[in-house]
């Protein structure tokens, strides 16, 4: 037996759903505009799209460049981080330069890219990269930082090495916040791709989505961003899962569901 | 009180001999570009082995720095440290730390932590574990041994943090005001159970705190630092039967003696440094 609570907790994301769309669609009646198809017409758009094979290894390779900038990125600013927070000279040296990176949008970086490596995976996956990486290294170095030292002292004195106590206590003691930098990394990286793909338009799902605009099929534009944002969902709630289970240790913060898993 | 007034415990059967040394130990802490603040000056003591020693001093003076210089998490300015004659360098299993804020790895469990000692030593997992569930035994907390920390109490997370150091087998313990953070009944409570532990096997013992009754209580030795410089005012050899029990010992004018005269000492120290 559910109680009524419970009920309306469960319910409420799809029910906000249904109520957003329901707005649409009243509100594109009304506006009868070419350039705002009904919710209905969209929605039914959505189909014809995942069926074309065209567009679907279009959107494949979207999500194949964003797993493999986000997955190096990831790789390589976790231990960054964790070393920049936990040793002076490493963030010295490199605090000013991600101080100068980190408010450039990086999409503004595409054309410089662009020129030197054309238009392909390479830039693209480049700038999905760059967007991961500045908020994973940021929480890595901030969560490396609060490691208190008696806990790595604890760790010295049962025989761990420097390197161990940075992979063995730093890591894990920081998992909550690096996987936060992780999380703010993976919508970036999806809104990177799509931006990647305006900009540098070949292919991708943010092809798709402008491609449609260019030729006035508004019903496919709107899918399409029904389709990416939904895409986002998901991977936010995937994502979300795997991190409550990391770090079923430590203090949970919110009651408040913060995602739709 | 002249020291030698004291006779050694009469617990103490076999000679003792020096486990640690302290020479000349100085510490100069860079308090901003031009400021220097002498946390220590000439520190010179020897620790016998088995013994059960307590630092006490006001806030301030160092005492926890000294005991950080034992463990080898800090390097002294001048002079050196020995544990059984071998200079220290830095920390090492031979000397175990339990800290006033536990530090324990809050993403294991208690079991966890407390294996966490002798896995990293090389002792096989099932062993490990066998002798890990007897400490947790031991400190009195069967039954949570899959707990996380952020689930138990201070004083749990302080009895899990002393099994976890327990578990490697150091030769001394270093204690950093432990029950600082606890209120005064659970401080009670484990005082009275780190004397039971310690009464099995007679580790050495360095433990610093700021509570005149919870040195004369525990110790063998009192040793009074005063402070800036902090510097050692007076080493007092406390001779009271063992195993003690509190509820004996606060009725034994030889214990109440103790303590009112080293608080006496302990207030001369205050008003000898910088006002509070």
């Amino acid at each position: 037996m559910i109680s009524p609570a419970a009920l309306v907790k469960r319910t409420a994301p799809v029910l906000a759903c249904i109520g957003l769309l329901a707005i649409w669609q009243v509100a594109s009646l009304g506006l009868k505009s070419d350039s705002f198809p009904t919710a209905t017409d969209a929605v039914r758009a959505i189909p014809d799209i995942l069926g074309d094979k065209e567009s679907l290894i279009n959107i494949l390779a979207s999500l194949r460049r964003m797993a493999v900038g986000f997955g190096i990125a990831v790789l390589l600013s976790i231990p960054l981080g964790l070393l920049m927070g936990r040793s002076r000279a490493v963030s010295a040296f490199f605090n000013p330069l991600l101080m100068v990176i980190y408010p450039v949008p990086k999409a503004a970086l595409m054309p410089i890219i662009m020129l030197w490596l054309g238009v392909g995976d390479i830039t693209k996956t480049l700038v999905i990269f760059l967007g991961v990486s500045l908020p994973v290294i940021y929480h890595s170095f901030e969560g490396a930082k609060a490691v208190e030292e008696k806990m790595l002292w604890s760790g010295a004195a049962m025989g761990l090495s420097p390197l161990q106590c940075l992979v063995r206590i730093v890591l894990p003691a920081a998992l909550p916040e690096i996987l936060t930098g992780c999380r703010t990394g993976l919508v970036l990286a999806l809104i990177t791709m799509i931006t990647s793909e305006m900009i540098a338009r070949q292919s991708g799902a943010g092809n798709i989505l402008f491609n449609a605009l260019d030729m006035g099929q508004y019903d496919t534009v709107y899918a399409m961003i029904i389709i990416v944002g939904a895409m986002g969902i998901c991977l936010d709630a995937v994502f979300e899962r795997v991190r409550t289970r990391l770090v079923r240790w430590s203090e949970p913060q919110f009651d408040m569901p913060l995602s739709f898993s | 009180m002249p020291s030698s007034e004291w006779v050694r415990p009469l617990t103490s059967q076999k000679p003792a001999s020096a486990i640690l040394e302290i020479d000349r130990v100085s510490q100069v802490f860079q308090t901003s570009a031009r400021k220097e603040h002498l946390a220590l000056s000439e520190i010179s003591l020897t620790i016998e082995e088995g013994a059960f020693v307590s630092i006490l001093g006001p806030s301030g003076c160092g005492k926890s720095t000294l005991l950080y210089i034992v463990g080898g998490f800090v390097s002294p300015t001048r002079g050196a440290a020995k544990m059984k004659g071998q200079a220290i360098t830095g920390p090492g299993p031979d000397r175990g730390p339990v800290f006033q804020e536990f530090a324990l790895f809050p993403w294991k469990t208690v079991l966890g932590n407390v294996m966490y000692g002798p896995r990293q030593r090389g002792v096989r997992a099932t062993e490990a574990e066998a002798q890990s569930r007897a400490l947790i035994e031991m400190v009195g907390l069967k039954g949570y041994e899959n707990f996380y920390p952020k689930e138990l109490s201070g004083g749990m997370k302080q009895r899990v943090a002393l099994a976890r150091t327990l578990a490697y087998h150091p030769q001394v313990l270093l204690m950093d005001e432990p029950f600082g953070a606890l209120d005064a009944h659970t401080r009670t409570r484990l005082q009275n159970d780190l004397l039971n532990i310690w009464e099995r096997d007679r580790k050495t013992v360095l433990f610093v705190t700021h509570s005149v009754d919870e040195a004369v209580f525990l110790s063998d030795k009192v040793v009074m630092m005063s402070n800036s410089p902090g510097r050692i005012r007076e080493v007092i050899a406390i001779d009271l039967p063992r195993p003690r029990r509190r509820n004996e010992l606060l009725l034994d004018p030889r214990y109440q003696k103790y303590v009112v005269d080293i608080e006496r000492m302990f207030d001369e120290s205050e008003e000898a440094g910088a006002p509070l």
